[in-house]
């Protein structure tokens, strides 16, 4: 699959983008909290360091990098899979305008009007691997489109880098089968800019984890949420056999505990919230 | 010579009385049937014809009229056999039909009197309208006797009924055999205590038996949906006589009365394939519908399991017996009501290929084809259902220990005194309070109303989904013996609303 040139895509938005390095962060369509979280810091962070962030406007990670971009006031650029007059999902309709708005652009390799189809979105891909100095793979499984994205980068002589999980969480898997194969391990902003050899201090602390931003607990309801996990998602069965009781009153904690933003509910599950305001999955 | 019986015709459960009437006049051999008769009564002159002939009676050689009041009813089925041949053979011996009588049955050619469908729904039809005896079908006469107050005289073929009338010799009244033995309430072929896991399952299931609310179980394949569905039946109270009597007419409806033991006092449990169609689970076919799996269900459960499996408009169609807990179907031969009260157990895959949010195997669907999965499944539908769970696999380690929950009779113990609180204090389940009872009888403390509400206000909640989760509440207080609906009972309840989680 060759590459195509830059010339050839359909944009939206000021296109070129800005100077200055340019980072791809992609991943999983249905990332963890954990995953979500660590996706937008790395988009704030490297926007604010001046970094173009380039994603692909998908569910999950790529919307959590847009969104971390604008957070950090940058320009990013959505590489889209179908025409750039299809927002796809349509539910991110608010959030490409807001790229545009910015000072982003969405560009796209297929023509306008083109409707999303399964076999564009490999292609896409490669063209987002094109674009990048840098593509980051922050939550990928086994099979993830995301490895796609990397496996381009190589072929074109790119840098890859992954961020470590859980080795319990399926959505790690292929970033550490990534880091395996001697992708650059990622645990911050900084591990990025390294790389882009993009050497300015920007950062106040690098290395200090995501904060969980001012959840307010109800009075004596915090006792099960030592107990949860930001990544993988816990039944109320599992916490209710862990904390030996019964499983309708672990039920109940858990909705007050929902109630208050503090956790999250899953078909699968419960994990804990980083953030508050972070939109329910 | 005139001579005229009572028979009867089933309109779905109603009962419609039939005046069998006939007269022997002057003129050419002739036999007109007359009184609106579809073609399968008008065969019943062929029957009776032989019949008479055969069980060694004359039949009238000069002109015949059997008349079917009211004339306006249309006339299904061959259940008027019987009755035409007894009125023509009073007529000729110039007698009358004792009173408060009624017959039912088809007759072979050679007078044997043969089974008919929904005796017992005839029956119980009859005693209603003061009728006091019946003749039906030797086969039948079990599902009869089940009436109280009904005199069963088994008729195995028409000489002998005739000897009977005429006081030739006489035929024993059916005695009941023992129909009120204590229910068999211990062998249940699924028990709770093989359930491995599956904490949240069990008490979904332990709320939806009490307060007989609809449930919803989420989760990959091999999961246990379907073992914990089949599970429900036994923590279910078993029926009452009433209740048993109308599963039994609905059966009997359908002909599928076993003729020796014919209530079963066990809780009916349906679980039609997902290509089941519109007349198979709702209720239909040509003439008059006939009841379908939901009124098989009735006093019962009915499982529908991969629920987004089955056509769009069958799964619409169960939102009027969802809440009146009946169904009324209209064919252009008339429309019929038969009773629907069950509990629905819904079972469904996350996404479409099954594994979305598994902890070993990774989803491959796309977002959109969860989304459209999702919608299929929300709706109308979905927001009748009370309860809605998550089901997880179990780890093959845990399924080769020996499963630690408590089994079905222990849980069963639960229900059935929360069961018994409800009846004696409101008439009827929780799942079945309307809101204006609701406020009244399940007043919700301040801290309470506080949480419902802000929850509501959180996720957008209908009118609907606030009342369900306040019933729910309702039913978790009963299980606790709770006069009031505290806090933890709400927190509860609406931990069971999966559907305001998106994904």
């Amino acid at each position: 699959m060759l590459p195509p040139e830059a010339a050839e895509l359909r944009t939206r938005g000021r296109w070129p983008p800005p100077e200055g390095p340019r980072a791809a962060i992609v991943g999983s369509r249905q990332p963890s909290p954990y995953g979500e979280a660590v996706a937008e810091q790395l988009g704030a962070d490297l926007a604010r360091a001046g970094v173009i962030v380039i994603s692909g406007l998908a569910l999950g990670i790529d919307a959590a990098a847009h969104r971390g971009a604008l957070i950090g006031g940058g320009a990013t650029v959505a590489v889209m899979g179908t025409g750039v007059d299809i927002v796809y999902p349509a539910a991110h309709s608010k959030l490409a305008e807001d790229i545009l708005a910015a000072g982003g652009a969405l560009v796209s390799q297929f023509p306008d009007g083109m409707t999303p189809r399964r076999h564009n979105f490999p292609a896409r891909n490669w063209t987002m691997a094109t674009l990048s100095d840098v593509v980051v793979v922050v939550e990928a499984a086994e099979r993830s489109g995301a490895l796609i994205t990397a496996e381009a980068a190589l072929d074109l002589h790119k840098e890859v880098m992954a961020v470590p999980g859980s080795v319990f969480s399926p959505l790690s898997v292929g970033t550490h089968g990534l880091i395996r194969d001697g992708a650059g391990l990622v645990q911050n902003a900084r591990d990025v800019l390294a790389v882009l050899g993009a050497t300015q201090e920007v950062l106040d602390d690098p290395l200090s984890p995501p904060r969980s931003l001012g959840i307010e607990l109800s009075p004596g309801r915090d006792g099960i949420l030592s107990h949860l996990s930001d990544v993988l998602a816990l039944t109320a069965a599992e916490i209710a056999r862990k904390l030996q009781l019964p499983v309708a009153e672990v039920l109940g904690r858990l909705t007050a505990l929902e109630l208050d933003g503090a956790v999250r509910r899953h078909h699968d599950g419960y994990v804990r919230a980083l953030r508050k305001g972070q939109k329910r999955a | 010579m005139f001579g005229s019986v009572q028979s009867c015709l089933l309109v779905g459960f109603d009962v419609r009385t039939i005046e069998v009437q006939a007269d022997i006049a002057h003129g050419g051999s002739k036999f007109f049937l007359v009184g609106l008769a579809a073609t399968s009564v008008k065969e019943a002159r062929e029957r009776v014809r032989s019949a008479i002939k055969n069980s060694g009676l004359e039949f009238p050689g000069q002109r015949l009229t059997v008349n079917l009041a009211p004339a306006e009813l249309r006339k299904e089925g061959s259940a008027l056999d019987l009755p035409i041949a007894v009125a023509i053979a009073l007529a000729r011996a110039g007698k009358t039909a004792p009173p408060r009588t009624a017959f039912l049955g088809e007759l072979a050619l050679d007078g044997a009197v043969r089974h008919v469908d929904g005796v017992l729904v005839a029956a119980r039809g009859l005693r209603g309208l003061g009728f006091e005896h019946i003749f039906v079908p030797a086969a039948d006469a079990a599902e009869a006797v089940l009436v109280d107050g009904l005199v069963v005289t088994p008729c195995t073929n028409l000489k002998a009924v005739i000897g009977h009338l005429l006081g030739i010799e006489t035929i024993e009244p059916y005695i009941s055999s023992g129909t009120e033995a204590i229910p068999d309430t211990g062998a249940w072929e699924h028990d709770l205590a093989e359930v491995h896991g599956q904490e949240e399952g069990r008490r979904a299931l332990e709320i939806a038996a009490a307060g007989g609310h609809h449930l919803l179980l989420s989760g990959p394949p091999g999961a246990g949906k379907t073992m914990l569905a089949r599970c429900l039946p036994g923590i279910l109270p078993p029926l009452e006589l009433n209740e048993a009597l109308e599963v039994a007419q609905v059966r009997s409806l359908l002909g599928e009365l076993p003729g020796r033991q014919p209530l079963d006092w066990a809780r009916p449990f349906r679980a039609p394939h997902h290509g089941v169609s519109m007349a198979g689970l709702i209720g239909g076919g040509t003439g008059l519908a006939q009841p379908g799996e939901i009124s098989r269900a009735h006093h019962g459960v009915l499982f529908l399991d991969e629920l987004a499996e089955f056509q769009a408009p069958v799964l619409q169609a169960l939102r009027q017996p969802l809440e009146t807990g009946r169904v009324a179907i209209t064919r252009s031969a008339g429309s019929v009501t038969y009773p629907a009260r069950f509990t629905l157990v819904a079972a469904t895959n996350p996404c479409p290929c099954g594994w979305a949010g598994d902890s070993i195997r990774s989803c491959r669907c796309t977002p959109g084809g969860i989304e459209s999965y999702q919608r299929r499944l929300s709706g109308p539908l979905l927001d009748r259902i009370d309860l809605k769970v998550g089901v997880r696999r179990v780890k093959l380690e845990t399924l080769a220990s020996e499963p630690t929950g408590e089994g079905s009779a222990a849980v069963r113990e639960r229900v059935v005194a929360a069961r018994r609180g409800q009846i004696d204090r409101q008439g009827c389940l929780n799942a079945q309070l309307k809101p204006a009872r609701l406020r009244k009888l399940a007043a919700l403390e301040p801290a309470s109303r506080r949480t419902l509400e802000r929850w509501s206000e959180q996720r957008g909640l209908t009118a609907r989904g606030f009342h369900r989760a306040w019933r729910v509440a309702r039913t978790a207080a009963d299980l606790e013996g709770s006069d009031q609906i505290r806090e933890h009972h709400i927190l509860e309840a609406l931990g069971y609303r999966l559907q305001d989680v998106a994904a």
